[in-house]
């Protein structure tokens, strides 16, 4: 298990918008689920999430209200607002958008090299 | 808009703050339990699970710190620390919180008392919608003595639907009615009005309908329209009451409309509203002058006051040529002016609420300059512990905002007590005070209240300018600290010494103002009335129209009052006039004097008239000064013979012997010489509008016969107290008719004391102001020679040690509070000087303001501040060296 990457804070609001798009979750199962589908290379500590889940709450991107969780006790769970899932949209095109071009910027600096 | 979302979010956390910190704890926790459940389930046991686990997860505290600075709002928390501990730091000095709310709750409780008055008189719009659109029209004829007056009904007539500027013209004229049945019958106020009255004001009746020109015509005009709050109290539940009748002046009307609720015209406590019926003869061209009737018009949207004065000035001017009298009306120096009805109501008394007001803000300035100086001492005192704060990181904003919370505290606290003191004190007028102009009474009122929290703020806000100024600039400093003394200390010591001169100043104006009106006042007092008004008691008869309809049955009426009233037992003299003296302006005309010939240009002049009988000048003390007083006889012979007053006399007969003389009443045209009055006697000048009447352009006195108008007042002189025979006055008018009533009974004592209320309590406040002021500058000037003798008792001690005498010490620090007076003072001389030149319109008789004034309040002042400064000086010179540095 190799260091586990620092994220970027906008790269981080990105993946919790990103994790709960698909169904409401609670801290600490965004945090496992981007360690899973990261494979293990993005951990993610208590520090920085629950203040991401906060400034996310404040901007109105993320609700979140308390539930059940597996082990009985009431903790929060967030799921995206509408305006949240506009973010998100956008955020993705840019990020695609970005990322070819960082593809191809790097592609071109091998090739250089 | 997101922010507003983001901070609705924030204080949503902050309001539940303990439920928030709960949440976030059990969330935390629980993911820490996850963590370590989730490694044992893949294996690990469970004391290196949970080790893993912290590691992997991070330190809980430092997550929880970060979510916690998310959830606070800007500024709020340390807002709520600084008001902690400004309330801490005021109990900590009860006195001096005490003295700051106390001074500024004086301060601002007077402001409002005047400002609720200013506020509902002159500045709220007169109760109609679009208000600001109201005129009227004012007739002035200065050069005959008559400034003011209202437009005829012949104008009215001429002028309707013709001048462009006016969207809706209309008449009216203010009298009264008996209203209701015999014996019950009751004198009321009414308004008579023309057709377009009520769309002038834009009020439109709840039921029936407005005047209509059909109702102007006399013999067809027994209609009325009512107010909702008559309707109410007349017919009860029962609400349609059109068609009704109600009698007035003996006569059933029918009831055509009713006003909707709260409607009220102006002043007037009229509830019935009567057809202003005329004969084609009253609205003649040759009664385009007489007064008594006024105007009301609403300008279109697009006029301008301007516009419709020229207007109606064309229209005069157009129609000058038609009018018989039109050089003695030009000679008059014939004026109209259209104003604002509101400017115009208000006139007479807009100069006396301004100044108060005026009085009542240097008040607060005098109010503010005091705290201002209190709170830099009290900031000096503090400086230690502001530069110790300052040494720990805080930063100036921090020390700035410590600074205005504490004081805006104190500003509320001050505002809310000032709202007391307001509401009380408004609450004590009323009990003294009749209503206000306009009606209504004076009461705090949500608008006021904002107003005066707001000031209350703006005051904290300025009072806690300076002192962040040198908080921040580390320009304080502590007595203890000694010599210390940098240019920002001096700065601070200038400003302090510039705020009491600032005191003294306001104080000297606010007093020497109060002298001004006191003075006046005092000139009003002494005038000498030109009567005997002592064991005079005086009452207004109305006769109705109906029952009374001409001049014989009226004067036959009269007789019978006056001969009964003569013969009650206690009574010494009894008799009639149309008017009595201080009872505002009364009737007047020109007069045509047999063989006087008036200098070119020089206007006739109104002179006062009136119509008398029984022992009228008797009974009222006028006395006697040629030939014979009027009498009864000549009433009962319809005998043609007057009286002048003195002030006649000396008009058309300067050389003298005015008895003989003969009089027509009114300008002359066309009159036989058998109409004219032959002077019998000359009696002395009373005033007629109030003991200030200067016009003194004579008064002339016809038998009531030739002149026996519908309402006049009895008069009776007793050696008893006066106000005992009002029953008996009563008795004997309701004896000779049932439907008549005795009204506005009053003895002349309390009709002159009356017309001096205008001016008694202009100055009962101002004195009232004075008095604060002066005890406030006093407080200023001790506090500020305290602070100086604490600032310098190491200087002392050493003096003294070294062998200064006691008195040197002490003319030290007197001296300053001498420099103080004598800045103050100067500037003070030269604002009362401004003032008293502001003041001219509401003074009687004080031309300028006399050095008497001047000197006085400088001695008042002088006195003031010497025994302000004496106290701390003293103590200063009784300082033992070993206690004045034993202290640092």
């Amino acid at each position: 298990m190799g260091k586990p990457t620092d994220l970027v804070q906008g790269t981080l609001d990105f993946l919790i918008l990103k994790t709960i798009a698909l169904e409401p979750k609670h801290g600490w199962a965004i945090a496992k689920r981007i360690q899973q589908i990261s494979e293990d290379v993005l951990q993610v500590p208590q520090g920085s999430l629950y203040p991401a889940l906060y400034r996310l709450e404040r901007q109105g991107w993320i609700t979140g209200t308390p539930g059940e969780a597996e082990s009985g006790r009431r903790v929060k769970f967030y799921r995206l607002t509408k305006a949240g899932r506009a973010h998100l949209e956008r955020e993705l095109e840019s990020w695609k958008r970005l990322s070819t071009a960082i593809n191809l910027v790097i592609r071109a600096t091998s090739a250089e090299g | 808009m997101r922010w507003v979302d983001a901070l609705r979010t924030r204080f949503f956390w902050w309001r539940h703050r303990a439920a928030w910190d709960a949440q976030l704890e059990a969330d935390l926790q629980f993911h820490l339990e996850q963590e370590t459940a989730d490694r044992v389930a893949r294996g690990a046991s469970p004391a290196r699970a949970a080790r893993e686990a912290r590691l992997a997860v991070g330190s809980v505290e430092s997550a929880k710190e970060a979510c916690r600075d998310l959830r606070q709002v800007p500024g709020l928390e340390p807002l709520w620390r600084d008001l902690r501990y400004a309330v801490r730091g005021l109990r900590r000095s009860p006195m001096f919180a005490g003295m700051t709310v106390t001074t500024l709750a004086i301060c601002l409780g007077t402001n409002l008392i005047i400002f609720t008055v200013v506020d509902r008189v002159l500045l709220r719009p007169l109760p109609f919608p679009d208000a600001n659109r109201l005129a009227t029209v004012v007739n002035s004829f200065p050069r005959a003595g008559k400034d003011h007056d209202g437009a005829s009904l012949t104008s009215y007539y001429e002028w309707r639907g013709h001048l462009p500027a006016f969207a809706s013209l209309s008449a009216f004229r203010y009298g009264t009615a008996v209203v209701g049945d015999a014996g019950s019958a009751e004198r009321q106020d009414v308004v008579r009005v023309t057709p377009e009255f009520f769309t002038t004001l834009g009020v439109r009746p709840t039921q029936g309908r407005a005047f209509t020109d059909a109702d102007m015509t006399p013999g067809q005009d027994a209609s009325a329209i009512v107010t909702d709050d008559y309707r109410q109290q007349r017919f009860g539940s029962r609400s349609l009451i059109i068609g009704r009748t109600i009698r007035v002046d003996g006569h059933p009307r029918t009831i055509v409309g009713v006003l909707p609720p709260g409607f009220r015209w102006l002043s007037s406590h009229a509830r019935i509203f009567l057809p202003l019926s005329s004969t084609l003869a009253e609205r003649s061209v040759n009664n385009r002058y007489v007064s008594g009737t006024e105007v009301v018009a609403r300008l279109t949207p697009t006029a301008r006051l301007p516009e419709a004065q020229a207007e109606v000035e064309a229209d005069y001017h157009a129609h000058a040529s038609e009018f018989p009298w039109a050089k003695e009306i030009q000679d008059a120096g014939f004026r109209v002016t259209v104003v604002s009805l509101h400017a115009d109501q208000v006139a007479f008394i807009r100069p006396t609420l301004l100044l108060l007001q005026m009085g009542a803000l240097l008040l607060l300035l005098i109010g503010g300059a005091n705290l201002t100086n209190l709170l830099l001492i009290r900031a000096g005192g503090r400086a230690h512990e502001w530069n110790i704060r300052r040494s720990l990181g805080a930063g100036r904003r921090d020390v700035a905002r410590q600074v205005v919370v504490e004081t805006l505290l104190l500003a509320s606290m001050g505002g809310l007590t000032g709202l007391v003191i307001g509401a009380g004190g408004l609450r004590l007028l009323g009990l003294g005070l009749a209503e206000l102009p306009l009606g209504g009474t004076a009461r705090l009122d949500a608008r006021v209240v904002l107003v005066g929290l707001a000031a209350a703020f703006a005051a904290g806000g300025l009072m806690a300018l300076p002192v962040i100024r040198f908080a921040t600039r580390g320009g304080l400093t502590t007595p203890k600290a000694g010599g210390r003394t940098d240019t920002a200390t001096r700065a601070t010591e200038r400003l302090r010494h510039a705020l009491i001169v600032a005191q003294i100043a306001l104080a000297f104006v606010l007093l020497a103002g109060a002298g001004l009106l006191a003075l006046s006042l005092e000139r009003v007092m002494t005038i000498s009335p030109g009567f005997s008004p002592d064991h005079v008691l005086t009452g207004r008869v109305t006769l109705p129209h109906e029952t009374y309809p001409d001049d014989s049955a009226r004067a036959a009426l009269a007789a019978r009052a006056v001969d009964a009233i003569a013969h009650e037992p206690g009574v010494m003299a009894a008799g009639l006039s149309t008017d009595v003296p201080v009872n505002g302006p009364s009737e007047d005309n020109a007069m045509t004097v047999v063989g006087y010939v008036p200098p070119p240009g020089v206007s006739p002049i109104l002179h006062n008239r009136y119509g008398v009988t029984g022992g009228y000048f008797a009974a009222m003390g006028i006395p006697l000064r040629q030939g014979r007083f009027l009498s009864s006889a000549d009433s009962a012979r319809r005998l043609r013979v007057c009286v002048v007053d003195e002030a006649f006399a000396r008009h058309y007969w300067p050389a003298g012997a005015a008895v003989g003389q003969r009089v027509f009443d009114g300008p002359l045209q066309k009159r036989t010489p058998s109409d004219a009055f032959t002077v019998v006697g000359v009696v002395g000048s009373v005033p007629q509008s109030d003991l200030t009447d200067s016009r003194s352009t004579g008064g002339i006195y016809f038998p009531f016969w030739y002149d026996a108008q519908p309402a006049f007042f009895l008069a009776l002189r007793t050696a008893q107290r006066p106000e005992s025979f009002d029953p008996a006055l009563q008795r004997i008018v309701r004896g000779l008719d049932p439907d008549l009533v005795v009204d506005d009974v009053r003895s002349m004592d309390v009709r002159i004391d009356n017309s001096l209320a205008p001016r008694r309590s202009p100055a009962l406040l101002a004195g009232l102001f004075a008095m604060i002021a002066l005890l406030l500058a006093a407080i200023g000037t001790y506090g500020t020679v305290s602070f100086a003798v604490a600032l310098r008792r190491r200087e002392i001690g050493v003096r003294v040690a070294l062998g200064a005498r006691p008195e040197q010490i002490a003319r030290q620090f007197l001296s300053l509070g001498m420099r103080l007076l004598i800045a103050g003072t100067l500037i003070g001389a030269s604002g009362a000087w401004l003032a008293g030149y502001a003041m001219q319109r509401i003074l009687f008789d004080v031309p300028h303001v006399p050095a008497a004034i001047l000197v006085g309040t400088a001695g008042v002042m002088a006195t003031v501040a010497l025994a302000a400064s004496l106290l701390p000086s003293n103590r200063a010179a009784r300082l033992e060296p070993t206690e004045a540095l034993a202290l640092e």
